[in-house]
């Protein structure tokens, strides 16, 4: 751990907080990304699965003759040979919480959801291949189906994993102090049973993998669209039995994740093994339907949850069980726990809950299984606490903002430990609130309200203001119990004998602008034009160890790593500088690109200078100094910081249609630093299209055996720029007391306050009614029926 | 989602293209702007031995106005629609109707043949054609004949036209000068397939209604012509209470189904909310 206090300010702070335009565009604008699919080595065979079209059911054979007949069909594995090749994925857990249990990368023995790998062919192309899939045989032998959460709980349902012995996979509490007593004696208790349905990610890019795999010298190299190749890389040494330095794993551009590829995939264990077997290349490139069905889920969540307030409106006790569908598989290495522990640890939000009892139980069903996306956990969780918050005020007849106001964590109570465990180190939850009314002019839009609702319209205000731990160190990991390092990040800065730099990280970008952001801090800290700064990212081979970009942590542990490595090689620079000067090296001043002497800019030498001592000039270095330019350091946060916003939506619900407008959508968020505010923005503005999207439009629907009936685009609506309101963002900066350069994640915000918001608007807009909304998403069909019914 | 296997031919002619489908004897399908096909070919829903594209064959594209009725070629394309003087002139409503079909580049590519032909219950045109009580022409190998929109749709993606048969040629009459006309529609997002859709037409001799029609998009398998609402205010007139009258009538003479989107209940609410609407709005534009 490094004490922020002990690093001083950079050495040439122009960039960090500037609009820099985003450097990786102009590649990504004309066309010259370089993805996966991009990919084209010689002797390239192209891959399919076979995937199940059944939720449940025993494979009792698998012919693949009349496949491998077809001409152009070079292979088939199916789950028993892979076996021989992989060890089955186990996501485990230190955590007594979580039942570790068996992920195969091609099913083995039955099939556990529709979608779920079986067999897969190599084909020399993709028609081919898809031809091939079709002449497999599959003889399936149904069992007995579990597709509703609360019923595969009870001791007669049958099992998805008969090893668990129970269909309960993830069990954990969270308590502190009296609940039950605080609640009983509560002058107002609000409850709510609430379901916030199953969502997935829709990346522009599907996921998809390409393997090759070098006889000559042994090595594998594994390009994927993922968010996380250091974790891939450390995985498939263990389930291939291979050496690390053997293996390569490069995630280069990949086109959006939102955690649906922070995962291992079974796709990537099985082009691995065949790409290993035949000794040529293999690519799978999942296709939209292939991305619906076996891309990782989100949320689908039982929340059932009671609040207790004093007659001021006071919080004085949390009791809540979260219910969650996490499928048919437990992800590596997130395990099945992510979503739901996530959820009850930030059931309490921003506000002071003196006692609370959070229950949290992890299911699994025959579904695709479920795993972290922008926000994990804190979407719903956000959802339940302002929508108890709202019911709350409306109960006591306070202003929704008031009853915030009364309740949030204060200044002073900052460090806060919440009733999880989670220490917030500071945050703005007063200030962005009222910044937001003040923003919105609150009072007057209350008062149009009015003059709506007397001329017979449903027009409504929805606030929430959430937290969120962010840039997470090594004090707890990411996801409960993982046995993987989720708190540490290094930057690797190096100087070329011309002076030019470049920075490689572990962390990889896909689509956050990290290229652009850790290109300002390196130019600032080393104290270079950001022309000559290149950021390397997402390739094991080049960078240092490091697992991945997720859990808004990039920014702030590989933020941090750059300041190091960058503070490391500008001591150096500063000491052949002075050398080179003769001067004290304290009294050299930086200008852009050279180094001077105070009050005599003359007496200079540039970077180029510098860095070409430090590799030829051995009789021009100080005596006994190592050449070279360059320096990799590691940086851990230890706890995380806070991330905080307010979102404000106003929004209009047609009577007649029951057709929700968002009218106005504002943003106070606060991120603490910002490196680059231009897209901080454009993070906001891609994470509450999103929770746009699961607040009104987004659902993954399964009948009750267990098809995947919104399997299309068409049917699994999401947001397009039509649906997306302008939205007014507003930043405060509250620097981290805990960070290196006091910067804060701020990756998933959107996408966490954006359905609380809508969702709180339009029971707003509803109130009159006396219907309340507990159900995400809130469409057209739910509208229309919440309205029939009435209250 | 990759097609299986087909064949490919792109005549120059109808008669060559008509050849074509007579060889594969039923087993070929005819390619428009492939909006639709495509999707069908590459979730192998279609498996046809051979695809015959229309798309080089100039004769099929145009619009022509002659003795009070406008022509349009199959392969005319649904964006050249939207900015066709003489639909706007002539056919207001369905220039109206083109702006809900799909996105920009979705209406440079489909054609107003290939809607009518795939017959889907939630697109606008099968409605559009309905309500103007339009025809089309189809040629076979054993001649041309022309069906009435109302004897054209079976049910979903189902016409009455022969495997071995192309539409060649939409024809609608033109609407009567001074015809209000409005196109309402719901669905879940810009630019999709109706949940419901409500084409109406209104020829008004001051508050009396000489003409109504009114069809649906996404009310059932095939469009739904609700002559019983029609009849209300051609009887009625165009006042509040008829105009109520033929809204709630419209809820009763439809049978929607339900799906993830919308129950049959919303759609039948649907339908009357968005027959009010679109007659509100067609009798405000209509003069006379
Ligand atoms: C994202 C998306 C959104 C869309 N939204 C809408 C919407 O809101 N409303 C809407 O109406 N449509 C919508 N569409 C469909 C679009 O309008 C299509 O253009 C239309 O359905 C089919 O026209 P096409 O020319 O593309 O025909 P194709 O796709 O080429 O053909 C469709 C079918 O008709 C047959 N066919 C085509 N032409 C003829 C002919 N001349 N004679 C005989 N058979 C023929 C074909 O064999 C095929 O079976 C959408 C499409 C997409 C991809």
């Amino acid at each position: 751990m490094t004490d922020p206090r002990s690093v001083g300010p950079a050495a040439l702070p122009r960039l960090v907080g500037a609009r820099v335009a985003r450097r990786e565009d102009p590649r990504f604008l004309t066309g010259q990304g370089s993805y996966v699919d991009d990919h084209r080595p010689a002797r390239l065979l192209y891959a399919a699965f076979l995937r199940s079209p059944q939720a449940h059911a025993r494979i009792v054979a698998i012919d693949a003759s009349a496949a491998l007949a077809l001409p152009g069909v070079t292979a088939v594995l199916t789950g028993e040979e892979i076996a021989r090749a992989s060890k089955p994925v186990r996501a485990a857990s230190k955590t007594p919480a979580v039942k570790v249990t068996s992920f195969p990368p091609l099913a083995l023995g039955k099939v556990r959801h529709v979608g779920e790998a079986v067999a897969m062919i190599a084909a020399e192309n993709r028609y081919v291949a898809e031809d091939a899939v079709e002449r497999i045989v599959v003889e399936y032998e149904p069992l007995p189906l579990i597709t509703d959460m609360e019923r595969a709980l009870e001791a007669a349902s049958p099992l998805v994993h008969e090893e668990a012995g129970t269909n309960l996979l993830v069990a954990r509490e969270f308590a502190r102090g009296d609940v039950d007593a605080a609640l009983a004696s509560a002058a107002v208790v609000v409850r709510e049973r609430f379901r916030f349905h199953r969502h997935t990610a829709i990346c522009m890019e599907n996921r998809g993998c390409l393997a090759e795999y070098a006889t000559g010298s042994g090595t594998l190299t594994l390009r994927s669209s993922a968010q996380c190749p250091g974790i891939v890389r450390d995985v498939l040494t263990d389930l291939l039995d291979m050496p690390e330095h053997q293996i390569r794993v490069i995630a280069e551009d990949v086109g959006g994740g939102f955690g649906a590829k922070a995962s291992l995939y079974p796709e990537e264990i099985a082009t691995c093994v065949m790409a290993r077997r035949l000794g040529r290349p293999v690519k799978w490139i999942g296709d939209r339907r292939e991305d619906l069905l076996a891309t990782t889920h989100a949320w689908d969540e039982i929340i059932d949850a009671e609040l207790g307030l004093d007659r001021d409106g006071a919080i004085v006790g949390l009791r809540a069980q979260v219910t969650a569908d996490i499928g048919a598989y437990s992800i590596y290495p997130w395990t099945a726990a992510i979503e739901p522990v996530q959820t009850i640890s930030f059931l309490p939000g921003p506000y002071r809950v003196p006692t609370y009892r959070g229950r949290t139980r992890g299911v699994a069903t025959c579904k695709t299984p479920l795993g972290p996306y922008r926000g994990v956990g804190r979407p719903p969780a956000v959802f339940v606490i302002e929508g108890l918050m709202d019911r709350a005020a409306r109960r006591l007849g306070l202003d929704p903002t008031e009853i915030r106001l009364r309740n949030f964590i204060r200044d002073e109570d900052f460090p806060y430990k919440s009733p999880s465990g989670i220490v917030w180190d500071r945050a703005s939850f007063t200030a962005s609130l009222l910044r937001a009314r003040e923003a919105m002019d609150y009072d007057a839009v209350r008062a149009e309200q009015a003059r709506a609702r007397a001329a017979g319209r449903w027009l409504g205000i929805g606030v929430a203001s959430y937290v969120e731990l962010t840039g997470i160190g090594s004090a707890i990991p990411v996801a409960p119990g993982v046995p993987i390092a989720t708190g540490t990040e290094a930057a690797t800065i190096r100087v070329d004998p011309a002076g030019k730099v470049t920075a490689v990280f572990g962390v990889a970008s896909h689509g956050q602008g990290l290229e652009t952001t850790l290109a300002q801090i390196v130019a600032d800290e080393v104290g270079v034009p950001i022309e000559d700064v290149r950021v390397l990212h997402g390739d094991t081979a080049l960078s240092p160890y490091g697992t991945g970009t997720y859990a808004s942590r990039s920014l702030v542990l590989a933020g941090g790593a750059a300041i190091m490595a960058g503070r490391a090689v500008r001591e150096k620079m500063l000491t052949i500088a002075g050398h080179l000067l003769e001067a004290d090296p304290a009294d050299l001043v930086p200008a852009a690109g050279r180094l001077a002497v105070r009050g005599m800019p003359d007496r200079s030498v540039t970077v180029r200078e510098i860095a070409r001592a430090a590799y030829t000039g051995v009789k021009q270095l100080p005596k006994g100094l190592e050449p070279g330019l360059e320096a990799t350091r590691f940086y851990d946060p230890y706890y995380g910081t806070a991330s905080n916003a307010t979102h404000l939506a106003v929004v209009e619900v047609d009577r007649a249609t029951c057709h929700v407008s968002v009218l106005r959508y504002l943003v106070v968020e606060d991120c603490g630093r910002m490196v680059n505010p231009l897209i901080v923005d454009g993070q906001v503005h891609g994470g509450v299209a999103q929770g746009l999207g699961a607040a009104l439009l987004e659902e993954i629907v399964y009948d009750e055996h267990g098809q995947l009936l919104s399997g299309t685009l068409m049917d699994y609506v999401v947001p397009s720029a039509c649906e997306v309101p302008w939205m007014e963002v507003h930043h405060l900066e509250t620097p981290s007391p805990v960070t290196l350069g006091g910067f804060r994640g701020m990756g998933e915000g959107g996408t966490i306050g954006a359905p609380a918001a809508i969702a709180n608007a339009v029971a707003d807009a509803l109130a009159p009614l006396g219907v309340e909304v507990a159900e995400l998403p809130v469409t057209p069909e739910r509208i229309f029926r919440l309205v029939s019914r009435g209250p | 989602m990759k097609p299986p296997k087909f064949e490919y031919h792109a005549p120059r002619t109808v008669d060559e293209a008509l050849a074509l489908l007579g060889r594969y004897g039923g087993d070929a399908k005819v390619l428009a702007g492939g909006q639709s096909l495509m999707p069908l070919l590459n979730f192998r829903l279609a498996r046809p031995a051979a695809l015959v594209d229309l798309n080089r064959i100039p004769s099929l594209a145009f619009i022509e106005e002659s003795g009070g009725r406008v022509r349009l070629g199959a392969m005319t394309r649904q964006r050249t629609i939207e900015f066709s003087p003489v639909v706007a002139q002539r056919l207001p409503l369905l220039k109206e109707a083109t702006r809900w079909v799909g996105h920009l580049p979705i209406r440079t590519r489909g054609t107003i043949g290939g809607s009518i032909a795939h017959a889907d219950p939630s697109a606008e045109y099968p409605a559009v054609l309905t309500a103007l009580e339009g025809e089309v022409v189809a040629r076979g190998a054993k001649g041309e004949r022309v069906i009435k929109a109302a004897d054209l749709f079976q049910t979903y993606l189902t016409t009455t036209l022969t495997p071995d048969e192309i539409l060649t040629e939409v024809r609608l009459p033109a609407m009567a000068a001074g015809a209000g006309y409005a196109l309402e529609e719901f669905s879940r997002r810009h630019g999709d397939f109706a949940i419901i859709g409500i084409a109406a037409v209104v020829v008004r001799d001051g508050q009396r209604c000489k003409t109504a029609r009114l069809a649906t998009a996404g009310a059932g398998p095939v469009p739904v012509r609700l002559r019983a609402a029609e009849e209300i205010l051609e009887r009625d007139g165009l006042g509040e209470a008829a105009i109520e009258a033929a809204a709630r009538k419209a809820t009763e003479l439809v049978d929607p189904d339900s799906d993830i989107h919308a129950s049959a209940d919303y759609r039948r609410h649907l339908t009357g909310v968005l027959t009010k609407r679109a007659l509100v709005r067609a009798i405000g534009v209509a003069r006379g």
